[in-house]
């Protein structure tokens, strides 16, 4: 046991360490939170739009006219379709700030160099017509979302490399003193931004040169598939879950160190569903970061809240009784820090054991009920990860009671892997506490440990 | 004083920071206590007195720590089980012993 403690203590913590602190990956992460408040209101008109109510969508269309639908989509385009747009402002801001440079230039170049990196065209098929034309003179919005997203963040960090580079190497145009900060701020992002610009203009001339003509194809091709495959496979999920439950296990918040790499493959898969509900099309994908914050971690990290009710209901010990009350509280919104350093389960080589072992059981089990149609797919709605469970499976399925009901399944497959390793360590608990001899049980009854 | 507490989204430390709110209030002490996430945190440091992070962070440390040292305050990692067990009484006072030693 103690080397396992060994193990993760030497191994796991160092390597976390340094994954977590790298600066691209924080940038990179901190970055696309920006765009989650965004997404989350869009997913209110989402929901709104499809309220799986008998007669809601005939009532709605006699009340507002026909067009109804495609009026409370306006929200939703603007939220959803500029994902990328506000990612490229994000990264390159938070990377800049982490290199000490004015990251609202940084900001703004970043913007600049990802429409740069875009072709001005979108297809169209003029009435009567069967075959699309391209259309110049419009940004097209399928490129700002989600679609968008991978090279948002590739350009992001391009630009804003280049850019602390020529400041850092001073090559920037100074102001005489008595001109005003402001001012001499924005010239001294002139040169660096020209070079930024020079650089993906350049790039895209050369790409346009090939047959993948846009950096977007590329991007797509090179990276986007290959990782598509990996955060959309059953495999690729499993190993995702286990490294998070690993870095929880150390006492590092997995979830957010894993979500750098693997959250905008999910928040991708997330988005091609919306489309797909929105167009009332069949969903495409299983795995998107509701999956894993909805149906996977059910009181947090680890899928704590059944291992709180089996403290709240049948814990002996003092100490396990009490934890469980104060835990309850946070953990119906899926926090569970007083859990996991409270019990503790960190570092503690028998709860780890559950702890990793319940989550990646749950993948399983909910890839299975919805890969089979047992279950609704997550429908591309944003639910956020606070949102207590059975309203948060109800919502993420969109609107479909299968969502809430696999929750509680899963509820249920948690409390009896927990429960084995819950008694061993309440019974070690309530032998500290000194209760070993005997004890009452709540009927009453006295029975030997 | 002015205790800032820092996590990743700023969601269970401010469960902490109910309880040692009210351990402040019932010692007599002002104290203003609040809790953010990691990347506003440098947003929050010039009204900070102290910060303290959460266990779950505490890979942010060498970074915030470097922060603090501009603004001259103390940076530390809270104790795994006092924060476990929302312990506001001891978070309190470690807070207050970064500040005053």
């Amino acid at each position: 046991m103690s080397k396992m403690n060994d193990f993760l203590e030497n191994k796991v913590m160092p390597v976390a360490g340094r994954v977590a602190g790298q600066r691209h990956l924080q940038a990179l992460r901190d970055g696309i939170i920006l765009t989650m408040p965004l997404i989350i209101v869009g997913s209110l008109f989402l929901i709104l739009g499809f309220l799986p109510i008998p007669g809601y969508s005939e009532f709605m269309a006699n009340t507002f006219g026909d067009q109804w639908l495609s009026k409370l989509m306006y929200p939703v385009g603007a939220t959803f379709d500029i994902m990328a747009l506000i990612a490229a402002f994000g990264i390159a801001y938070r990377l800049a700030e982490k290199y000490g440079v004015d990251a609202l230039s940084a900001g703004a170049i970043s913007v600049a160099a990802f429409l740069l990196a875009t072709p001005y065209e979108v297809s169209f098929t003029p009435e009567g017509a069967t075959e699309a034309i391209m259309v110049g003179g419009a940004i097209p919005s399928a490129l700002m979302g989600s679609k968008g997203l991978f090279v948002a963040m590739l350009i992001a960090m391009l630009s804003t490399e280049i850019y602390r580079f020529i400041i850092q190497k001073n090559i920037i145009i100074r102001m005489p003193d008595g001109v005003p900060p402001a001012v001499s701020k924005s010239f001294v992002a002139l040169i660096p931004g020209f070079i930024v610009i020079a650089v993906i203009w350049v790039l895209r001339l050369l790409v346009e040169q090939t047959d993948f003509q846009s950096l977007h194809n590329i991007v797509g091709e090179v990276l986007g598939k290959p990782l598509g495959v990996l955060g959309g496979s059953l495999i690729g999920s499993l190993v995702a879950v286990f490294l998070i439950q690993l870095l929880w296990s150390c006492g590092l918040h997995g979830a957010s160190i894993v979500g750098g790499v693997m959250g905008p493959i999910w928040l991708s898969a997330m988005d091609a569903n919306r489309l797909a509900f929105q167009g009332g099309q069949e969903l495409p994908n299983i795995f998107t970061q509701q999956f894993f914050d909805i149906f996977i971690y059910i009181g947090g990290s680890g899928a704590t809240l059944a291992l709180v009710f089996a403290m709240v209901l049948r814990a002996r010990s003092k100490q396990l009784k009490q934890l469980g009350r104060l835990a309850i509280g946070p953990g119906l919104f899926n926090i569970n820090e007083p859990v996991t350093f409270g019990m503790p389960i960190v570092m503690n080589p028998l709860m780890i054991v559950p702890f990793v072992l319940t989550p990646l059981a749950m993948v399983i089990t909910t890839y299975i009920a919805m890969s089979t149609g047992l279950v609704g797919k997550p429908a591309g709605i944003a639910v956020p990860w606070t949102m207590p469970p059975i309203i948060g499976g109800y919502l993420a399925a969109g609107g479909k009671i299968s969502g809430a009901i696999l929750q509680l399944v899963n509820f249920a497959l948690a409390f009896g892997i927990y429960y084995p390793f819950f008694r061993i360590w309440d019974k070690q608990k309530l032998s500290e506490e000194g209760g070993f001899e005997t004890t009452t049980t709540s009927s009453g009854k006295v029975v030997n440990m | 004083m002015n205790i800032l507490l820092c996590c990743s989204a700023g969601m269970s430390t401010s469960l902490l920071v109910t309880k040692m709110q009210k351990c402040a209030i019932e010692q007599g002490k002002q104290f203003n206590i609040w809790a953010v996430s990691g990347d506003s945190v440098h947003n929050h440091l010039n009204k900070a007195d102290v910060l303290l992070l959460g266990p779950q962070v505490r890979f942010l440390l060498p970074q915030l720590k470097k922060l603090g040292e501009e603004s001259g305050i103390p940076v530390e990692v809270i104790n795994t089980v006092h924060y476990g067990t929302c312990n506001g009484t001891e978070v309190l006072k470690f807070a207050e012993k970064l500040v005053y030693q």
